[in-house]
């Protein structure tokens, strides 16, 4: 420990939180959640022990013997001994007489029946609402709808209940409100119709974007490249835009350009071509307008970084080049290009792997349609997992796709490294070896 | 000795006024989250506000000096924003006592165990709530029991704009007839397709603007289902219904709108304010919507002749199988599980008195929605307005509501997802219906009755 440099990781320290707390954290919670049957209903932090009707029904399904089914269901409210004792004890003795008078072994299927026994007491009337509610519970004999804290609590209550033991262990399982570990999000995933199209389509929005971020941002770096100082960096500038414009109020412009009343709309309605909507008429339309869209903000970043490598190629070069008689095309398929190998492989690595997790974009403009043709991978999992009219939110579903997104992408690196032949171009240079 | 026990009784006394005051002066925050509500809506909070003031003017007549302070809240970003607040909220131990927000949260919260049944606390046979609408109190019940209390109700009406109607031939009387002609089935969605048609084909709406559905997910499209004599929840077992060939039928009919070309192939996704603006002024000649938009039309679309230029019905049947039908999808009160019950008891107090019909006309009025009570029709602010009365009249009697099952979120998405598919083209109705079904059987399993 003596070597150990407390002043390194002092420094290293508030980085090493942020990667801990934005990023190895929700990574290692998403590869937990995929293997849960996490959603709204279930909650996040546990569960109860409850049996309602729709459990009693599922406990059909399943197979439990109709006695047992029927002893849960109409078990109800009675008027028995025992909470006739415990109504005199706490209304008085004269309160349970009457009661006993009225309703003797009277049984009643709900809580409101129970309360209206209750309520018709005439001399000894329970005036309170809450006191009648708190009489009515001395009576119940059901579980139904009741939530227990704890497993032994819900045993203890079954058992309490006559239920044949034999029939405990899939009550308990069907009663628990709380999530539980399954692999059933992976069978799912495998069995969906959607997920083989949300896999098209990312590979689709993948490959066309970043062809396009490629392309574009060298043909800007090698264009500029070739301007005059000036208008060089004003057209850098201009290609900047997308990128430091706020995502809602740039895809906004791009709607108010594509939309049927829109400006493209507008402008060719004036020789004769009737409006349609240039962002959602079609798959093809969409698919257009989503990569335009993601690549002019993917390109700005890939033109930056190759025109500082292009800058880096030692002048000398290229003037020997033209002494030569190279002529410009020559010069950019023999000079640039080969100079540009590294940053080619950066940014191709870079932009897939943020591509496959990026939806921001296409969830602002298509919401990934028309008819889901543009609901990439990444929209898909947001939709299961954060987004849902009715209401139930699919946690471990959607954790589930994530974590898919994760393996795609490892595997993607990889293959990047090896097609690029990495160690060899971060190799040691070999005139300082 | 006297001293002692003047001493001792002074003691006593003061002891009994502290005791006392310490007992009841008893200060108390309530929160109200309102989801989907905008300026219109507001007393879907005054309301708890309004109640906590005649609550604690009761307790006070009790001797209780019980101070409520209700903190309110509506600006979510949109409806999955507010929902995924509650529930982290939840999470955390921090929800809002009260929200008002979808029947259909009910199923996944109480699971959850966000919110407590508030007939915990209220006596249902009593004022007002022996007063509401019976089925709007089932549609705030799960399995059977009472989670939370209607805060209003609505529903969602056909709309035909009535110039146009009357230039496609028909006359006044005709025009007068048609509810009541949809409502009998007789003017069907096959009588839409070519009414609509013909509306545009005489130029007086535009291409596409013969037929405006809505144009994001929602309970509406669940009526076109039922329209096609569809059963979204089994009564017997309570499982969800996938009906093939209602779902079919119902599919093709928007594709069918979209080939006339009385529908806009990417009407999805339309902005809501172009949409608005679009039905209330003439630009589409028949549409549906919900009974609030008579607040929008009437006021910020400027139109000033609702009655004159604009007839309602109930949504027309599909075929013989199904038969005019309208949904219901009425905002609910409940209360959420707090540390300590006192908080529980109060909030489901207040929202009992706040469901007191006159105060509930306060909401239903001003925001252009239904009253929840029946008494609402003797109170002159509700019964002199004319778009209250005649929809409540018209519609409320005939209106379902989408079932409160813990997958029925999940059934919805996929309903829309293949209407979504089918609708723009993407796929051909068998198409979507064959990914649909596969879809729900793989989520649902045994929750799934296929017809």
């Amino acid at each position: 420990m003596k070597n150990f440099n407390w002043l390194a990781l002092g420094f290293l320290a508030p980085a090493l939180i942020v990667i801990t707390v934005f990023f190895l954290a929700p990574v290692i919670l998403t590869g937990i959640f995929s293997f849960t049957s996490m959603s709204t209903s279930t909650g996040v932090t546990g569960g109860e022990y409850l049996l309602n009707q729709s459990g009693i029904r599922a406990l059909a399904d399943k197979g439990l013997n109709t006695a047992t089914l029927d002893q849960l269901k109409n078990a109800g409210y009675v008027v028995d001994e025992k909470g006739l004792a415990a109504l005199a004890e706490r209304h008085g003795v004269a309160t349970a007489t009457e009661m006993r008078k009225l309703h003797e072994n009277g049984q009643f299927s709900s809580r409101r029946d129970m309360e209206r026994a209750l309520k018709s007491l005439k001399a000894n009337k329970i005036r309170s609402t809450k006191d009648r509610k708190a009489a009515a519970e001395l009576f119940k004999h059901s579980l139904l709808n009741e939530r227990f804290p704890t497993e032994s609590k819900f045993r203890t209550a079954i058992t309490e209940g006559g239920i044949p033991l034999e029939d405990h262990e899939l009550i308990v399982t069907q009663a628990y409100t709380g999530w539980v570990w399954t692999v059933d999000n992976v069978k799912l995933l495998f069995s969906l119709p959607s997920t083989l199209r949300y896999a098209g389509n990312t590979l689709i929005y993948v490959t066309l974007t970043l062809m396009f971020n490629i392309g574009f941002g060298l043909f800007l770096a090698i264009s500029t490249f070739y301007l005059p100082a000036k208008s060089a960096s004003t057209f850098r500038a201009i290609w900047f835009l997308p990128r430091i414009l706020p995502p809602v109020m740039y895809v906004l412009l791009w709607k108010w350009l594509t939309w049927d009343t829109g400006f493209i709309a507008t402008t060719l309605s004036w020789i004769g071509v009737a409006p349609i909507n240039w962002m959602l008429d079609t798959s093809t339309h969409a698919w257009v307008v989503v990569v335009l869209i993601n690549g002019s903000f993917g390109a700005s970043l890939g033109m930056i970084l190759f025109s500082s490598a292009i800058k880096a190629i030692p002048s000398s070069i290229l003037y020997a080049s033209e002494v030569d008689g190279a002529n410009r095309w020559q010069q950019v398929r023999y000079i640039i290009l080969p100079h540009l190998r590294w940053p080619i492989l950066f940014i191709t690595s870079y932009q897939t792997l943020s591509l496959l997790t990026s939806f921001e974009h296409i969830l602002l403009s298509t919401e990934g349609g028309p008819g889901r043709a543009t609901e990439v991978w990444s929209l898909a999992a947001y939709h299961i997992a954060l987004d849902n009219y009715g209401g139930n939110l699919q946690y471990g579903l959607g954790a589930t796709f994530a974590v898919a997104l994760v393996i795609i992408g490892i595997i993607a690196s990889l293959f990047y490294l090896r097609f690029f032949n990495f160690n060899e171009m971060v190799a040691k240079p070999k005139i300082e070896g | 000795m006297m001293t002692i026990s003047i001493l001792k009784k002074a003691l006593l006394a003061s002891a009994i006024v502290l005791s006392t005051t310490a007992a009841y002066a008893e200060d108390i925050t309530i929160t109200v989250w309102a989801g989907g509500s905008n300026a219109s809506d507001s007393y879907r909070m005054d309301a708890i506000e309004m109640a906590a003031d005649i609550l604690s003017k009761e307790q006070a007549i009790l001797g209780n000096e019980l101070n409520i302070t209700i903190e309110k809240k509506r600006d979510f970003g949109g409806w999955s924003e507010f929902k995924q607040a509650v529930t982290l909220a939840a999470e955390a131990g921090k929800a809002p006592n009260i929200v008002a927000t979808s029947h259909l949260d009910i199923a996944p919260w109480s699971e959850a165990g966000y919110i407590v049944p508030i007939e915990d606390y209220l006596d249902l046979d009593a004022w007002p709530i022996n007063n509401i609408y019976d089925n709007l109190l089932k549609i705030a019940s799960f399995d059977g029991v009472q989670w939370g209390i209607p805060q209003d109700a609505e529903s969602r009406p056909f709309f035909f704009w009535k110039e146009t109607m009357s230039k496609i031939g028909y006359s006044d009387a005709d025009i007068e007839a048609l509810p009541a002609k949809v409502q009998a089935g007789e003017y069907t969605l096959a009588n839409v397709l070519v009414d609509a048609k013909k509306a545009v084909d005489m130029g007086l709406v535009e291409k596409g603007y013969g037929f405006y559905p809505r144009a994001s997910n929602g309970p509406d499209f669940a009526q076109f289902y039922l329209s096609y004599g569809g059963v979204l929840q089994d009564p017997a077992t309570g499982k969800l219904v996938l009906d093939k060939k209602a779902m079919t039928d119902m599919y093709q009919f928007f594709v069918d709108a979209v080939a006339a070309g009385i529908t806009r192939k990417n009407h999805i996704g339309t902005d809501g304010s172009q949409w608005y603006a679009d039905v209330a002024n003439g630009k589409v000649a028949m549409w549906h919507g919900g009974t609030w938009h008579y607040g929008r039309y009437t006021g910020k679309e400027g139109n000033n002749d609702f009655f004159g230029t604009i007839q309602f019905s109930l949504i027309p049947a599909g075929n013989e199988a199904g038969k005019a039908n309208t949904i219901t999808h009425p905002l609910v009160y409940l209360i959420t599980n707090q540390e300590t019950d006192r908080a529980e008891e109060i909030a489901a107090q207040l929202i009992n008195i706040a469901s007191e019909p006159r105060i509930n006309t306060l909401h239903a009025i001003k925001s252009s929605h239904l009253g929840i009570t029946k008494q609402q029709s003797n109170i002159e602010l509700y019964s002199s307005n004319r778009w209250a009365s005649e929809a409540t009249e018209r519609l409320l009697p005939h209106a379902s509501s989408q079932p409160n099952h813990l997958q029925y979120g999940a059934f919805s998405e996929a309903l829309w997802k293949g209407l979504e598919a089918s609708w723009t083209g993407v796929q051909t109705p068998a198409e979507a219906i064959k990914e649909v079904e596969a879809e729900l059987k793989a989520i649902l399993g045994d929750e799934l009755i296929i017809r």
